[in-house]
This record gives C-alpha cells, structure tokens and sequence, in this order.
C-alpha cells in the first residue's frame, strides 16, 4: 500500500499520466475529424470550366460532422428494413441525388443526403456480400485441395486451408446487422493509444527504479522487505497500473467513440457485423467482443509492463537501463514491421511483443504461421502465451529485485558511455560560451526533441483552405484573371474587349442559328452546340466583367495612393491568409509559440536548479555576456520556430500563388488595400516574418523571465507554458473573449489584426509595441537580477525578490 | 595586492549575518574558522558578489570590487559550499565551460585543465559525468574549477568537505603549494584543514571577527586557557555544565577530560606544549 502511495502520490508521474490521457483523447477526436469520420465526403464534380488545363478547382466536398450526423439519420431510417430493400431504397435516391447535387443550386441538406447514402450503400454492400465470403471460403478449400500444388493435406498449405475452412465454417448463418460501427472500427484503428499505454507503462516502470537514482538503493535492498515483498508488490501495483490504464485509455477511446458515432448502438449484434472484424472467425456478439478485447488488453499491457520493468531493472544505471530497453523495443518494432511475412523467421515478426502492444490486429486479421509445418492462428497462440509469458517475465522481475546488487559488477555500458563522451567532449571543449548554451538548450534540456517534434507537427498542419467559390461566374471570373494577371495596362483592357468581343460574336452566333432553327433551316443537335456555346459565353462575359470593375478599382486605387495597379489571383493568398484560415492561423501560431516556450523554458532554471549561479555570478563572463548569450539563443529559437512554421505556410503559398505575383505591389491585395508601406508582395511577406520573429523572440524573453523565476525545471516549463499559452488557447479555441488582450498568439499570427475589420495596420502595431514593452520589461529584469553593485544579483528595485536562489535565502 | 574590508554589513531583515567587519588581506592563505551560521559563507558571497551589502566597502587594490565588476572577477577563484554542477556535463567539459567563463583562452584552458585534473586526481574519469560522481569527487571537480585561470583571490568555502584523509591532505598541500603571491581565504570548521597551511586565522561568532592571529599567535593566547584532569563518568555531565569541555579521554586506566576558558577547575595540570587549534577553536567559539 505503502509502494503504491509513493508512486501514486508523485506530482510529475501523475501530470505526465494525465498529459498522456489528454493527449490520447485530443489526438484521437483529431483523427477522427481528420478521416472524415471514416465517410467518403466528395460529391460528383460539376460547375462551368471555360479553360482547359491552366489549373484545377478543388474537389467539392461537404462538413464531416454534418455528414455523419445524417449518415446516422438515414442508418437509423433504413437499419431495421431488409437488406435487399434498404439497398435498393438507397440506390434509388442516391440516383435522383447524383443529378442534383452537381449543379449550382443544390441545398447543402441535399448534398448531405447524398454523402450520407452514398456512405451507406458499401455497408450494406459488405453484409449482402458476407455469406457469400464465407462459401467462397468453402469453396476455395475444395478447389484449392484438387490442384496438385496443394492437395497435399500433410503439408502446411493443406493444412492451413483445412483449418480456415474449418474455423470459418462455424459462422456459416451468422446473421449480420446494420448499425453504427464507428466506435469500434475507430477503437481498432487508432493506433496511438497502444503506444501512449506503453509510455504510460514505461512511466510507471521506472517510477520503480526511482530509488536508483535518489540513491536510496542500497538503503531499500538492505531492509526486511526491500526485496522479495518489494518485488511482489510491484508486480501487483503494476498490474493494477495495467488495469487503470487500459480502462482510461481505452476507455476514453470507446466513449469518445460512442460519443461521436451515435452511441453504443446494438452492441448484441454479430461481431462480424463491423466489416473490420469480418475476418475474426468466432461467434461473439458486439458487446461480447469488447469485453475480451478490453481483458486481454489488459494481459497484454501486464505482460508489456512486466518486460519493460525487468529490462530496465537488469541494468544498474537507471540512464542505461532506458537505452537498453530503447533498444530492445526498436529491435521488436523493426521484426514487426520489416520482416515480410512468407519469411521463415515470420515466428518472430507476429511472436513478438509489438503483436501485444499493437492488440487489435489480431482480431483484424486472420492469419496462421507456420510451426514445423502445423498452421497455428496467431491470435490462439497469443492468447494461450500472454499467461506463461506473464509468469515468466514476473518471475524474472522478481529474481533481478532480490538479486541485483545495488553496489555490485562491472559498470560495461558506463565504459562504453566514457568513451562515447571522450569522443564528444572534443567537440564540446572547442564551443565557445553560445555554442555550450546551444548545446545545454538542444541536448541537455532536450530541445532536440521539440525541435523535431515541431518539424513533425508542422508537417501535419493545414496551412491552406478551400475557397469557396460560388457561382460559376466567379469560377470564370478567376480564370480569366489567371489569363490577365499581371500589372493593369490599357493592353490589359484591350485583351478584355477583345476577349468581351469574342464572346459577344458567340452570343450573336447563338441568335442567327436560334432562328435558323426556328425556321427550319437547323437541326437541333447543331442548335444544340449553340445552346451550349452561347450559355458558357453568357457565364464568361459575368465574369469577365468581374475581372474588368476588379481591374478599372485597383487602377483607381493606385492612382489614388500611388502603386502600380497589378491584377492578381488572390485565391491563393486567401486561402493561407483569408479569415477562413483562421483556424490553421491558430493552429500555426500555437505551434510556433508552445514549440518556443518549451525550447527556452528550461534555459534559466537550469542553472537555479543546477545550484549554479552562484558560481556563474562569480566569474568573468558569468552575467551580463552569459546571460547575451541566452538572449542570442532566444533569437535563434524564434528564428527556427518561424522558419520551421512559417517557411511551410511560404511553401503553401509558393505551390499556389503564381511566381510573377510575389513582385505585384502588395496593396493591390484585397486584404491590403490601407497597408502603409508601398512594398511588394513578397516585400509584405517579408516583413510579416520578420514581425513574427521579433514578437517570437519578445515571447521568448518572457519565457526566460519565467525560467528565472520558476528556478525550478517542471516548474518554469509549467509557469512558461501557463502564462504564455494558456490565454491564447481560452480565446481561440474555447472563444473565450475576455482572454483576447492576452492572446499571444493574436500578434504571433499576425495576419488577422491586419484584416481591415481589426483595425488593420494600427492594431498590429499596438500589439507589437505592448508584446514588445514586456519583453523589453522581462530583459531589464532578467539584466537588473543579473547585474552587480548598487544594481546587484538578484536585487530588484531595492527589495529581495522571491526567485533569489536558495543557497542565498537565510 | 590587498583586499581589504570596511565596515561591511550584511542584514537580512532584523538578522545581521554580519556585523562592521574590517579587515586587510594581504597575499597568504587566510583560514576562516567559525561555527555554522558565524557569517562566513554571507563573507564570501558578499566577496563574490553574489548578495548585495547592507553596508560597508569591499576594495580591491583600493578600488571596490562593484566598480571592478568583471575585471574583479577575472582574477577571482571562487568554490561554493554547495555542490553545484551540471551533472549532465563531464568533468572535462565542464572546466572547458568554466574556463570559457572566465575568459581564459582555449588553448591555454586547455594545459590548466590538464593539470589540474592531475592535481585533483580527476584525470581518469574526466569523461565522465558529474552526475555519477561521488561527492568528493564533485568536491574536487569545483575546486579544479576554481583554480582554474590563475586566480589572484582564491575563496575556498569548506573545500575539503567530502574528501577522504587522503584526499584532504593532497588538496591541502596543493592549495599551500599555490599561496604565494595571491590571497586564499579558506572557510572552514574542520580546524585540521587549516592548522597547517593558514598564514592567518580568522575566527568568526555571531557575524563579528573574534580574533585573527597567525596560528602560533592564537595557540599562544591560549597557553593558560588549557587543562588536563580526571573526572569520573558520572562527573562529566556536571562538569559540562560548568566549564567548556574539550576532548574526554583515556589515560592511565582513568577518564580524562580536557578543560579550556578563562575559568578553569582549581585541579588539573596545565599544558602549554600540547595546545592544538581545537583549543582555539573552543575558546573563541565555543558556546
């Protein structure tokens, strides 16, 4: 009980359990919405196209949400029907749908019906088709046996379709049911649980190595029951640890399933019901299926954190023991994934541990190996294994706690650590006081990791969005801008006549043959081609003449305010810059700022916690030029966090915006039109950045001033975190209005406040001065705590401040 | 070259850590003996620079050492009480580090490194984290740091705390070896460490200097403070009550006790040719 409290009861074991469940919730409410709750949200493509092959529109599609909240409707309106007649019922208004939703006037609740029907058909589809996969099991089995190849029943191929057919001639009449599957197919499908539940083991696993760091070690193996009963106590705490876990990883998976995908539904029906099972040869219902599914996941979990303990636990450095484990695991994962499977070493690629973690796919596939020529289905060997492996890996946990001795052998992988650092410490001792901050930064404070997970992150951001385009005359409209782009000439205008002409002639065409076919002189399909011709021409000419009062506004303009009037496709722009990227903008800036915070957050504390200011302080180069250095780093950390961010959200608009746009005058942008400086566009982007690194490297500065405070690592990552983020994510994301002036990400995003509707360059520039002012603030503290004399260390405005070190508080 | 203090005042709130105290350090080792909380480590933090004064001067040369700034700190060595390091760093990179911080060329950093790691015998785990370190081996990590750039003014706050006999004798005659022409200020209650090698002894109570004398000086000042006599078990408690009592020991199959202060039991014999600093030590300082 004791064992269970200290663990329990340790506030970073528990914030980073409850950071792990958070995540696991947040990312798999993401996934879901990313995979469009698992619906194909495209409708059948329409609209008028005057040009061919200059660029395409993107693909019509309608809201995920929506549409799987009718995909429900109409499940719930046709689940209870026969088959054969929900089928047909659904094919008929999917056909009468098809028509409608391709033209310009359809209602979004007809676009919706046919997302929706169009989802549902292939359900149907795949149950319809079941009875069918099952005799064609049966059938294959016979035919198989009658090739020569195979009919050998003593070898394994023989026997193996032996056994398929055998296993899955029981579900011969199994009556499968419509409903909604989404919950299960998603629990199966999200794989980032199994690997948050294995950090969350690993966690716990080395919260019981806790006293091999404190030194404690020696102390606890020399106690009446700091070995045996230790060790079984463990063992129990982790396998009540397993139990939690898995309740609250999957279960969160499973409610937030049932939440989103119509709730628990029928959960007798056959299992093979979900398509994602239909290869799970056992007859369980629903319900039945997840209630083992949950059980063994908790084995397998057991068994996972059994393995983890007693890898870490066999070496003696705690540090090592990671590395060990680390190991052990990519070694797995690698004959997981990359052996293929007719290997004869195929034993140890569905054998293998990552089969335990990654548990769903035993009920996903079916499959049976080879063991000296018997067909063994994976899932009966794993499950038949989970206890003796169980046993064995407690066993040995138990063995290694009573014993390893904590004073004992030879320290081989520290050998091999000093002859590693002997290698880099050449490399370290050359650094100069900024490269050593780079490196406690990157290495030490392990910003490396941030740094990568930013790239990663970036990498699955959205930085575009579709632009509606309503009519089909704006369709034209940018088509024909795309032709005319470029700086606005009277030769632009003379293009448009003549283009207005050409179109014109067509629309004349249209009258001489409309009454050529009226008299007679016609026949209608070459009347026809004229109907046609003359209804594009009508589209074309509304939307030339867009183009045309665009183009004659920006010359206006431009001689209004003195800029060269240039005709530019602003979709692009506006699909990264619009207020309909609003969200990605957040996204983006949230990125950029978290990314930041936890890059420099450490950077201070590091140094209180290290207990080494005092020996800083005390040296030549030890205040004001080491703390220049951190603000140097601070810089770089903005200037990568905007290149790594940003520089994407400038690939998304170089792929886009046409290469002689980047010189157009940047206020000849719809967005742009009060921006004071008489720039390019590539110009504004320019100056865009450089705003967003400097209120980066203010926010970074603030961050240090944190760091400072905080003193403490966890504490100044959590404080930095807290004060910089958590206000921006009250207002953008939870539309909290009251947190709006303290929205960092407001200024970081930039682009919103140069909207004209919010107060266009003014309101960047109040904020820039207001973010600036702090972090001017934040760097006289940070120098005044650094500073001698009159203005000495840690002495701010003549009082003692709270973050004085504590070898100087009395 | 003179360090020298006037009037300085630490308070810490109603709390005086230190009281006026002046003083002229020339070049020597200066052993700073005092109890815990006598206002030694406030000294050398203040010396450091690393608290502010309530009042009083610091001079360096005749120049404060606040208006000195980073030219005071160039040639200042300083090892804290506490075992501060980056335990992530080797030894090696860590005195590179150090001595990048002292602006001490690479090149030259380099050779100093080397030799101090040989002094502090360090060299065969300067590869080594400071994480795996034992804390003698911290201990001596800190003082190689601190000895790194040739300091002029040398602060050793309990420098040989941590280290085994062995240990304490080699950094003792090390630090003895390197006195001349510079200032080394020792704090210490381990009254051996400083017996031998100290030019100057301060003794420290209460946040005041009470005495600073060469060791044979204050060995001398307390000739007639010392006495030997025996004292049953029983008595002993009786007799801590009354007299500062120092080492109780063995002799002739009978419990001795030794006596120091100004009042002293009208038996017991006198012993000036065995007075040790201990004697010194409880004299000044003890309660």
């Amino acid at each position: 009980m004791g064992e269970l409290f200290r663990i329990f009861s340790n506030r970073r074991l528990l914030l980073f359990l409850a950071l792990l469940l958070a995540a696991n919730g947040f990312l798999f409410l993401r996934e879901q919405g990313e995979k469009d709750y698992g619906l194909d949200l495209t409708l059948p493509s329409g609209g008028v196209v005057v040009f061919d092959g200059t660029f395409s529109l993107p693909e019509e599609t309608v809201d995920g949400n929506a549409a799987y909240g009718r995909y429900l409707e109409w499940l719930d309106r046709v689940k209870d029907l026969p088959l054969e007649e929900a089928a047909a019922e659904l094919e008929e208004r999917k056909e009468a749908l098809s028509n409608r939703v391709s033209s310009d006037d359809a209602a979004e609740e007809e676009r919706l019906d046919y997302v929706a029907v169009n989802n549902l058909l292939p359900r149907i589809g795949y149950l319809q088709g079941y009875g069918a996969y099952l005799a064609l099991i049966q059938e294959n089995k016979e035919k198989m046996l009658s090739f020569s190849l195979f009919n050998d029943a003593g070898s394994f191929s023989g026997r193996n379709i032996l056994k398929t057919a055998e296993e899955f001639e029981k579900l011969e009449g199994v009556k499968l049911t419509l409903g909604a599957d989404g919950a299960v197919e998603a629990l199966l499908s999200f794989r980032l649980t199994d690997y948050l539940l294995l950090t969350a083991l690993l966690l716990i696993c080395l919260a019981f190595l806790e006293e091999r760091k404190t030194g404690l070690w020696s102390v606890i193996h020399a106690t009446a029951w700091g070995r045996l009963r230790l060790a079984i106590n463990r063992a129990g705490i982790l396998l009540l640890s397993a139990a939690w876990a898995v309740t609250l990883f999957y279960g969160a998976d499973l409610v937030l399933g049932f939440s989103l995908y119509g709730g628990l539904g029928d959960l007798g029906r056959a299992v093979q019901s979900v398509e994602a099972l239909g290869r799970l040869p056992a007859l369980w219902t629903v319900g039945g299926f997840l209630i083992r599914f949950l059980l063994l996941r908790i084995a397998a979990a057991y068994f996972t954190g059994l393995l983890l303990w007693l890898l870490l636990s066999a070496v003696s450095n705690a540090k090592y023991a990671i590395v060990v484990a680390a190991g052990a695991l990519a070694a797995e994962y690698g004959f997981y994934t990359l052996l293929p499977v007719q290997s004869v070493w195929n034993l140890l690629k569905y054998f293998n541990l990552f089969t335990y973690i990654s548990l769903s796919d035993l009920y996903t596939n079916y499959l049976n190996i080879d063991v000296f020529g018997f067909p063994l289905g994976i899932r009966g060997i794993s499950q038949l294994a989970l206890l003796p492996l169980c046993l064995g890996a407690a066993a040995g946990c138990v063995a290694v706690q009573c014993r390893k001795k904590p004073a004992a052998g030879r320290d081989l992988l520290g050998r091999l650590a000093m002859g590693i650092n002997r290698i880099t410490d050449k490399g370290l001792t050359r650094l100069g006081l900024l490269g050593m901050e780079l490196h406690k930064s990157l290495w030490i404070q392990k910003g490396i990791v941030i740094a990568a997970l930013l790239i990663y992150v970036t990498g699955t951001l959205q930085y575009t969005v579709s632009v509606p385009i309503a009519t089909a005359a704006e369709r034209v409209a940018r088509q024909y801008t795309a032709l005319f782009a470029g700086e606005i000439t009277p030769d632009t205008f003379s293009r448009m006549d003549a283009a207005q002409a050409e179109l014109e002639e067509k629309l004349a065409a249209y009258e001489s043959a409309k009454a050529a076919y009226e008299a007679g002189e016609m026949d209608y399909a070459q009347f026809a081609e004229y109907v046609q011709d003359s209804s594009t021409a009508k589209t074309s000419l509304e939307g030339l003449e867009l183009v045309r009062t665009r183009a004659q506004e920006l010359t206006t303009l431009g001689s209004e305010k003195g800029f060269t009037p240039w005709l530019l496709d602003e979709i692009p722009f506006e699909s990264v810059y619009g207020p309909g990227a609003q969200n990605n903008q957040h996204r983006a800036a949230t990125a950029a700022l978290l990314a930041l915070t936890l890059l420099l957050a450490g950077s201070m504390a590091y140094e209180g916690q290290s207990g080494m200011t005092a020996l800083l302080h005390s040296t030549a180069r030890g205040r004001g030029a080491l703390l220049r250095r951190k603000l140097l780093l601070a810089a770089m950390a903005s200037g990568f966090t905007v290149g790594v961010v940003y520089g994407r959200e400038l690939y998304a608009l170089a792929t886009r915006f046409s290469a002689s746009a980047w010189a157009a005058p940047a206020r000849n942008l719809s967005m742009l039109p009060e921006f004071p400086l008489n720039c390019s566009v590539a110009g504004w982007l320019a100056l865009l950045n450089a705003y967003r690194w400097f209120l980066l490297f203010c926010a970074g500065v603030i961050t240090l001033l944190f760091s400072k405070l905080a003193g403490r690592m966890e504490r100044a990552y959590l404080a930095a975190t807290v004060g910089l983020l958590l206000p921006s994510l009250l207002y953008a994301y939870l539309g909290v209005g009251l947190f709006r002036p303290l929205a960092l990400i407001l200024p970081v995003e930039a682009v919103p406040l140069l909207l004209p509707e919010n107060g266009a360059i003014s309101s960047a520039l109040l904020w820039g001065w207001a973010v600036a002012a702090l972090g001017t603030g934040s760097g006289y503290l940070l120098f005044q705590s650094a500073g001698s004399g009159a203005k000495a260390p840690g002495r701010l405005f003549g009082r003692r401040p709270r973050w004085q070190p504590r070898y100087l508080r009395k | 070259m003179k360090l020298e203090l006037r009037n300085l005042t630490k308070k810490y709130g109603n709390f005086t850590a230190l009281d006026r105290v002046s003083i002229t350090f020339t070049e020597g080792v200066y052993g700073i003996l005092g109890a815990n909380g006598a206002g030694k480590s406030t000294m050398m933090n203040l010396l450091t620079d690393n608290i502010a004064r309530t009042g009083g001067q610091i001079l360096f040369n005749g120049v404060d050492i606040l208006r000195l700034g980073p030219r005071f700190r160039r040639v200042l060595g300083y090892m804290p009480q506490q075992q501060g390091c980056y335990d992530h760093m080797t030894a090696q990179t860590f005195l590179s580090y150090m001595a990048d911080l002292k602006a001490i060329p690479k090149r030259r950093a380099s050779r100093e490194i080397e030799r101090l790691l040989t002094v502090t015998n360090l060299t065969d785990v300067r590869h080594k984290k400071l994480g795996g370190f034992s804390g003698g081996m911290k201990q001596r990590v800190l003082l190689a740091q601190a000895l790194l750039g040739n300091p002029k003014v040398v602060i050793l706050d309990e420098p040989t705390a941590g280290l085994d006999p062995k240990e304490r004798i080699r950094i003792r005659n090390f630090i003895s070896s390197m006195s001349r022409r510079r200032i080394i200020l020792l704090a210490t209650h381990i009254v051996s460490d400083i017996e031998s090698i100290s030019d100057e002894i301060l003794m420290m109570k209460r946040g005041k200097v009470v005495g600073l004398d060469t060791p044979a000086g204050l060995l001398e000042s307390v000739a007639s403070k010392v006495k030997e006599l025996p004292c049953e078990p029983y008595e002993l408690e009786w007799m801590q009550e009354r007299y500062k009592v120092g080492n109780v020991f063995q002799r002739y199959g009978e419990t001795w006790i030794r006596v120091v202060g100004d009042k002293l039991p009208p038996i017991g014999e006198f012993v000036p040719d065995h007075l040790t600093l201990e004697d010194v030590y409880l004299y000044y300082l003890g309660e």
